[in-house]
């Protein structure tokens, strides 16, 4: 049986971050007894369990990192374009000469015009955090910028992408003999061909297509530029960061295939699904409610690697310059444009490096903890421990 | 049994298993019938084939397995139906439904992830006999009170890794009965389970077949139960049936080398024995299984035609077959 939080707290001396964890599963529990009474007596050991996960999750140096840094890589995504001293557009040059190629640091002055007005910049002095480009632009502007249109296209590949894997890995593997063989084969040729690649090609040819799209379907459109925080006349430039997007749910799958196919192998083998098909139960429902859940894990596991290889495939697409486009911020299109000033301008390619760094980074090391939380083994002897400790306690 | 209606009629079945090593002749021309309302036992070594038919009868063999011929014929109120052409959905109807399957290891034939009221609740949505899951969860506590599960409220919430091992067949058969099944094929049920529970589980299976007018097809490879449970009896050696009989005349009267054999090896608490007996050999590989009577090789009486032609069914007395040379004119007994 697992160990409730309270006789947790006695034999193990909680660090503060175990208590956060606890507020915050607290917190929710809380939440979900007020919606639907009685879901704590009905979930206790699941809940137990995540208290459990979230302990050997604190105990880990590296996954505490990569929790603060991804936290911090989606604080800015979010808020970012909100915070920004600039919009990722604004050409500071129109108002201050210094702006151009600006070191970090450097200080300009906005005069009163209704220049600045049409911008909705306040005269004044701003300090450039982290310099200027070649237009002027704020570079710290554009990298928050930068943080959400990497987070946007990230989700959204995420949302697509692997579940295609997915679907292909459960079919494939559930059935076997030649549909198996069949689908395998078509993954293959798809990894044998790099991904980025394909991608190039995709986002090559797909831009006057999406453009088209976007045009018919206004719904649409306004969403991605709420989601990318763009403004309206640049919903031409953003047709390549969707084609991007379409580009990588293209290629995104095939890992994914592989992965879910070789765990559904394993999977499908265990009696309770032959118990499943005895009973009569569909197939369709086997899938997805016996053998899906039971994979899971890894995949999970997999996803959070993959997120960071999302937003760094997506910083190099638009580095070979078959990504983003100009005016929009991205991180890759930025180290890209730079490249032309680079050494004397360095920050133009080193702060996008850096961040783009730190956010892989971070969903990396959490990806990487995230196995052995969700290992049930790591979860056990955490357990264990806690136990021998009661035990000792009881014998004094 | 003077007057058979049967439920279940196998003629002739073949199942062979396409492996790299070669093609496994698992079930070689296996036929019988069951009827309706006894206890029909399928007896065995293991991997003599005893699972590999039982999961034939709906067609749950799957690759590299394959069903090559021969018929199972259902008797579905009475019309016969050959369960080996119906189509998957129909099938998938049948199973679970009429027919229903309790396994051999309780705690891996439940899914981990789901609690136990949400396993029973699931067969009887998909069978159309409740309408949500939540209300197959409330009819779940009745099915687990039938099959003496002690305390069902509480229990009917509990994760498959919460109950003991016994709680878990209970878990099993009450899922296996809960559509109201004709035929229940329960595939050595007890075997996973230590021996008192073992027996707790076969007086719970005799009460519920008695209660609910189940047809139970036991498949064990434990001559004890079959003496237990068993109306009538089947023994399997290599895919083959070699003898088929009332359990009285089987224990009182084998025919079959093999069967003699097998019960010699079974010690008895009421007869005193020196020694155990054992089989003399090993079991055949089937991929290249021993010509003519597959059981020529290790059998005492074996004579020049049994390794030349497959012995055929003879009815040595009514209901008792014996597939064995040594009841023909060459065996002259």
């Amino acid at each position: 049986m697992s160990i409730a939080a309270e006789e947790l707290g006695e034999v193990y001396e909680k660090k503060v971050l175990d208590k956060l964890s606890d507020a915050v599963i607290g917190g929710f529990v809380k939440i979900a007894e007020t919606l639907r009474p009685g879901w704590y007596r009905r979930n206790k050991s699941r809940v137990d369990e995540w208290r459990l996960m979230a302990y050997a999750f604190n105990r880990s140096p590296p996954g505490i990192i990569g929790m603060l840094l991804v936290l911090g890589f989606v604080l800015v995504a979010l808020v970012g374009p909100y915070v920004a001293p600039f919009r990722y557009d604004t050409p500071l040059q129109f108002f201050d000469q210094n702006s151009y190629l600006a070191p970090p640091g450097t200080v300009i002055s906005v005069p009163n015009s209704t220049l600045a007005q049409n911008f909705g910049i306040k005269p004044g002095n701003y300090t450039l955090l982290l310099g200027g480009d070649d237009y002027g632009r704020d570079l710290w502007s554009r990298i928050l910028y930068g943080a959400r249109t990497s987070f946007v296209v990230a989700i959204l590949v995420m949302m697509v992408g692997p579940w295609i894997g997915i679907a292909i890995g459960l079919i494939a593997g559930y059935y076997g003999g030649k549909i198996d063989e069949l689908l395998m084969r078509i993954t293959d040729v798809f990894l044998a061909f790099p991904g980025l690649i394909l991608a190039i090609a995709f986002s090559a040819v797909l831009p006057p297509r999406i453009s088209a799209f976007l045009e018919s379907h206004a719904t649409i459109r306004s969403l991605l530029l709420t989601l990318f925080a763009l403004e309206e006349q640049h919903a031409g430039a953003m047709a390549y960061l969707v084609s991007v997007v379409v580009a990588l749910w293209l290629v995104w799958w095939p890992g994914y295939a592989r992965l879910v196919r070789g765990s559904v192998l394993s999977a499908r083998e265990n009696l309770y699904v032959e118990a499943a098909r005895a009973l009569g139960v569909p197939t369709r429902w086997i899938m997805i409610r016996h053998i899906l859940p039971n994979i899971l894990g890894p995949v999970l596991v997999y996803l959070t690697l993959d997120f960071g290889g999302v937003i760094l495939t997506e910083a190099g697409l638009s580095f070979l310059g078959v990504g983003a486009v100009p005016p929009i911020a991205d991180w890759g299109r930025i180290v890209y444009d730079g490249a032309n000033f680079f050494p004397n301008a360095w920050w133009l390619v080193f702060f996008p490096g850096l961040a783009t760094l730190l956010a892989v980074l971070g969903f990396n090391l959490i990806g990487d903890t995230l196995r052995d939380v969700l290992d049930p083994k790591t979860r056990r002897s955490l357990e264990f421990k806690l136990k021998k400790r009661e035990e000792v306690v009881e014998g004094e | 049994m003077s007057s058979c209606d049967p439920i279940i009629e196998v003629k002739n079945l073949y199942v062979n298993f396409y492996t790299y090593a070669g093609v496994v002749k698992a079930i070689d021309g296996v036929s019988f019938r069951i009827c309706r309302g006894e206890t029909y036992c399928l007896v065995g070594e293991t991997g003599c084939g005893k699972s590999v038919t039982a999961k034939s009868l709906t067609r749950l063999i799957r690759s590299p397995g394959r069903i090559e011929k021969g018929s199972v014929i259902y008797y579905r109120d009475g019309k016969p139906v050959d369960l080996l052409k119906l189509g998957e959905e129909e099938l998938r109807g049948i199973r679970g439904a009429e027919i229903s399957y309790i396994f051999q290891d309780p705690s891996s034939s439940l899914d981990p992830l789901y609690t136990i009221g949400y396993q029973v609740a699931e067969t009887m949505k998909e069978h159309g006999r409740v309408a949500s899951i939540k209300e197959g969860i409330r009819r779940a506590v009745d099915i687990l009170r039938t099959v003496l599960m002690p305390d069902p409220e509480t229990r009917v919430k509990n994760y498959p890794h919460e109950l003991s091992g016994g709680m878990k067949q209970r878990g099993v058969i009450g899922i296996s009965l809960s559509n109201k099944p004709r035929l229940v094929i329960a595939d050595e049920p007890t075997t996973a389970l230590d021996a008192t529970v073992q027996d707790q589980i076969m007086d719970l299976l005799k009460k519920l077949k008695a209660e609910e007018d189940l047809t139970v097809l036991l498949i064990t490879h434990n001559m004890g139960l079959v003496a237990d449970m068993c109306d009538r009896v089947a023994v399997m050696y290599a895919g083959r049936i070699v003898e088929e009989a009332d359990v009285f005349e089987l224990f009182a009267n084998p025919k079959h080398p093999y069967t003699q054999a097998l019960l010699r090896a079974v010690p008895n608490p009421m007869k005193r024995m020196d020694k155990l007996e054992s089989i003399p050999g090993t079991v055949p590989n089937l991929i290249f299984p021993p010509s003519g009577c597959r059981f020529h090789p290790r059998c005492p009486f074996a004579m020049d035609i049994c390794s030349r032609e497959r012995p055929p069914d003879l009815e040595v007395a009514p209901g008792h077959r014996v597939a064995c040379w040594l009841y023909t004119e060459h065996g002259g007994r």
